[in-house]
């Protein structure tokens, strides 16, 4: 479902919270502090990853390889993601 | 021993001492199973000092029953620390800990059916220059998930000995410990390149590092790679800061980086990332296609972690475990203080009457008991959370509870404990060392005391009793104001964080982020063991600080002697503690408590529940925390010297107060002043709580008065 707001052609882009639950993406940019991002980083949640959002608002649950991982509405809301299955 | 030799001159030990081992995995993989598998019952349960990180050394037996020392080290998701006890096993891996050796070797345990996030940690620890056993567990996860792992092809990908085993059944120990005892083991032989931009700082930093800081050529390069990932924020005792020389290149690159825009830290994490992605599509092999749809863990968190069913799931288990705490717990209580009467006797039946026999039963017998009295309730309480964490609920409690913490600013990681303070605030406090946030976890050590723990019921009984007039006190009063005295605690201390967060501790409520434990069928052993030492060590710390401070209070109130033939009553206020109670009388009288009420509050500053049998003393009735009927009549009829009676119900309810909020317990001081290394913070703690305590219960006692009570 191509966002009105994103030219076709470009995958939709949006935080972590707001992917609909089991919808999966592929990580683009992290932001936060520099701790923080290392910290989702070495759990297995850095650029590229491709994540499955499981359930939920706060926390959200998402799982990545096989691991589940929750983060609070805030964390979540600092990880942009790539949806697949949209935009191309 | 030559040909050992060729093959490792650090792995192999020198045939005097046998190698010591340092067990290492992420949180979740079993490690703890492992351990009590590999040591059995043979394991030393201690202190790191300086932090209140728990040092567990066992001891695993070879084939041939060669011992082998194994070190038990925090769970850890990767070098670069962010908590105490993360800080911990980088430390005693990098041989930074004066109290502790290096480890010649590593077990290292994963769990297989989540290979590549475990090998992160695990590719860290190749990097240590040290031996590595690498442990695959939870093998039959792994099969259930339709993955197979090419054992052989990792071994030889590796370098080391990998050895599958599922630890709760048993499965794999002997291999493991035919690997053990091998003496020569080999060094990792790890491929993995550097990326380009950061290489040559690293061996820059690492011949630094050799030169100046003096550290093993081993461990040298690894060391320089966590200079770069690790803000090393979280520096314990018995690391050494870094030389000048080293400081500064390790400045001038970063500040050469951050004009290239590079962001090393990043580059570093990603990097390991694909290495372990290219050995992870070589070792695994898919055999059966991933199951679609929501797993049974997907299912059961549908239910917990919802907004409405969580909080009734989460209140009902909650609900269960308070009902325990204070029915469950009660047989052994009596059982207890039955043998501590028995013995007691037992003591003053065999000695000649002095001082030498008051000391030992009033002193130390008293005051030890005391406190093993409340070891029941401290047993439930970490029987239930260890069956809470080990089916892997408490993640989920923890996220629950965030909701509500991150209104006062903490998060859900504070929640276990302030659950624990409910019991007693020193497992409590003991347990915020997996708070990340340094300022977070001051302000959960701050209020963790606040929460009313069990060493208040006594005292909380002992006023209800003497608060409500006639002979039976209706269930309805007893429990409508025991609920009251717990919700103010608990109020308190949410109140206070919120203020600490806003005030002293400023802070962004940190970023919760947490991995989530499949479900699993609790392993009682584990749960059992866990418990019985979180037992052990509460008697260890809390006794022999008491045992101490009751002897110097027994002395207090028996010393100086009154005049021969005097009464205990008219002993008391000859002694010390009288004297004192005399002293404070000027600053408890607004809240209506005379110098006797005072002997009872200092003494009780050793521990809450010494309140009772002080009064006990005081108002000569003999008395225990179950039976409170004698001293009940002897508290209705303590006068004023005018007359005026002492324990009014409003003086009752005002002394309850006072114990909700006053930091009474020298034992949390002592812990506190551990936990935070200076004095600093539990005078802060004593000033603002008693403090606090004062200011209410002068309110409630003058709005009272004007009331007419």
């Amino acid at each position: 479902m191509p966002s009105p707001l994103q030219p076709s052609g470009q995958p939709e882009r949006l935080p972590l919270c707001q992917l609909p639950a089991g919808a999966s993406g592929r990580v683009y940019e992290l932001s936060g502090e520099g701790a923080f991002r290392e910290r989702i980083r070495e759990l297995g949640l850095g650029e590229s990853t491709v994540v499955t959002k499981v359930s939920g608002q706060s926390p959200v649950i998402c799982r990545i390889n096989g691991t589940r991982i929750a983060l609070s509405h805030a964390a979540a809301s600092q990880i942009l993601v790539e949806r697949f299955g949209s935009g191309a | 021993m030559s040909a050992s030799a060729a093959v490792s001159s650090v792995g192999s030990p020198s045939a005097a001492r046998a190698p010591v081992y340092a067990l290492v995995g992420n949180p979740n993989c079993g490690k703890s199973t492992l351990f009590n598998a590999l040591t059995g019952l043979k394991q030393k349960v201690g202190n790191y000092p300086g932090v209140t990180v728990e040092k567990k050394v066992g001891t695993a037996y070879s084939q041939h029953g060669q011992p082998m020392p194994v070190i038990d080290l925090p769970g850890a998701y990767s070098l670069a620390a962010r908590s105490p006890d993360e800080a911990v096993t980088r430390d005693v891996l990098l041989g930074r800990r004066l109290d502790t050796a290096a480890p010649d070797r590593i077990l290292c345990i994963v769990d297989a059916s989540n290979l590549e996030r475990n090998l992160y940690l695990v590719h860290q620890i190749l990097d240590l220059g040290r031996p590595v056993i690498l442990v695959l567990n939870m093998m039959d996860l792994a099969a259930k998930a339709g993955v197979r792992i090419k054992v052989e092809r990792l071994e030889k990908e590796l370098g080391i000995p990998v050895i599958p085993c599922e630890a709760s059944q048993g499965k794999g120990l002997i291999e493991l410990k035919l690997a053990m005892s091998r003496p020569d083991l080999p060094l990792p032989r790890h491929r993995w390149d550097i990326p380009s931009p950061i290489a040559p700082a690293v061996s820059e930093l690492q011949a630094s590092l050799l030169e100046y800081d003096r550290k093993a050529p081993l461990s040298a390069r690894a060391e320089a790679l966590l200079l770069l990932t690790d803000q090393d924020s979280v520096r314990v005792a018995g690391s050494t800061p870094l030389t000048a020389r080293t400081t500064d290149i390790l400045q001038s690159w970063k500040v050469r980086w951050e004009g290239q825009g590079v962001d090393w830290a990043a580059t570093l994490v990603a990097s390991r990332y694909d290495a372990i992605a290219r050995l992870c599509a070589d070792v695994l092999e898919r055999v059966s296609p991933e199951e679609e749809g929501p797993s049974l863990s997907d299912r059961i968190d549908g239910v917990v972690t919802h907004p409405l069913w969580g909080w009734l799931v989460l209140g009902g288990l909650m609900g269960a475990l308070f009902l325990s705490i204070f029915t469950l717990a009660e047989y052994p209580m009596t059982w207890i203080d039955d043998h501590v009467a028995q013995l007691t006797d037992a003591v003053k039946a065999a000695m000649a009457p002095g001082d030498l026999r008051d000391l030992i039963t009033d002193g130390a017998i008293a005051g030890v008991g005391g406190v093993v009295i409340f070891l029941p309730q401290i047993l439930i309480l970490f029987f239930f959370i260890g069956l809470l964490e080990s089916t892997g609920y408490m993640a989920r409690a923890a996220f629950i509870m965030d909701r509500l913490m991150s209104r006062v600013g903490l998060n859900g990681k504070s929640f276990i404990p302030l659950l624990s303070s409910y019991a007693c605030a020193i497992p409590g406090i003991m347990a915020t060392r997996t708070i990340e946030d340094a300022k977070d976890r001051l302000v959960t050590i701050l209020v963790a005391p606040l929460m009313s723990c069990s060493a208040r019921l006594p005292v909380y009984l002992l006023m209800i009793a003497a608060l409500v007039p006639g002979e039976t006190i209706p269930v309805g009063t007893k429990v409508g104001l025991m609920l009251l005295m717990y919700a103010l605690g608990t109020s308190a201390a949410f109140g206070f964080a919120w203020l600490f967060k806003r005030t002293l501790l400023k802070g962004e409520p940190p970023l919760m982020i947490m991995e989530l434990p499949p479900y699993r069928l609790p392993r009682v052993r584990d749960v059992l063991l866990q418990m019985v030492e979180r037992g052990g060590l509460f008697l260890r710390r809390a006794g022999t600080i008491i045992l101490g401070i009751s002897i110097v209070l027994w002395f207090l109130s028996a010393y100086p002697k009154a005049p021969e033939g005097a009464t205990a009553q008219a002993q008391m206020a000859h002694s010390f503690a009288g004297q004192a109670g005399h002293l404070i009388e000027p600053a408890i009288r607004p809240l209506g408590f005379d110098w006797q009420i005072g002997i009872g509050l200092i003494a009780s500053f050793a521990a809450r529940e010494v309140f009772v049998s002080t009064m006990g003393v005081v108002f000569n009735a003999q008395s225990d925390a179950d039976d409170t009927a004698p001293l009940r009549q002897a508290l209705a009829a303590a006068r004023w010297p005018d007359g005026a009676p002492l324990f009014t119900p409003l003086v009752c309810l005002t002394l309850m107060i006072f114990y909700v909020f006053a930091m009474q317990c020298v034992s949390t001081i002592a812990v506190v002043r551990r936990e935070t290394n200076s004095w600093r913070w539990p005078l802060f703690q004593i000033a603002y709580m008693t403090g606090t305590a004062w200011v209410v219960c002068f309110a409630v006692a003058s709005i009272g008065r004007l009331l007419g009570y």
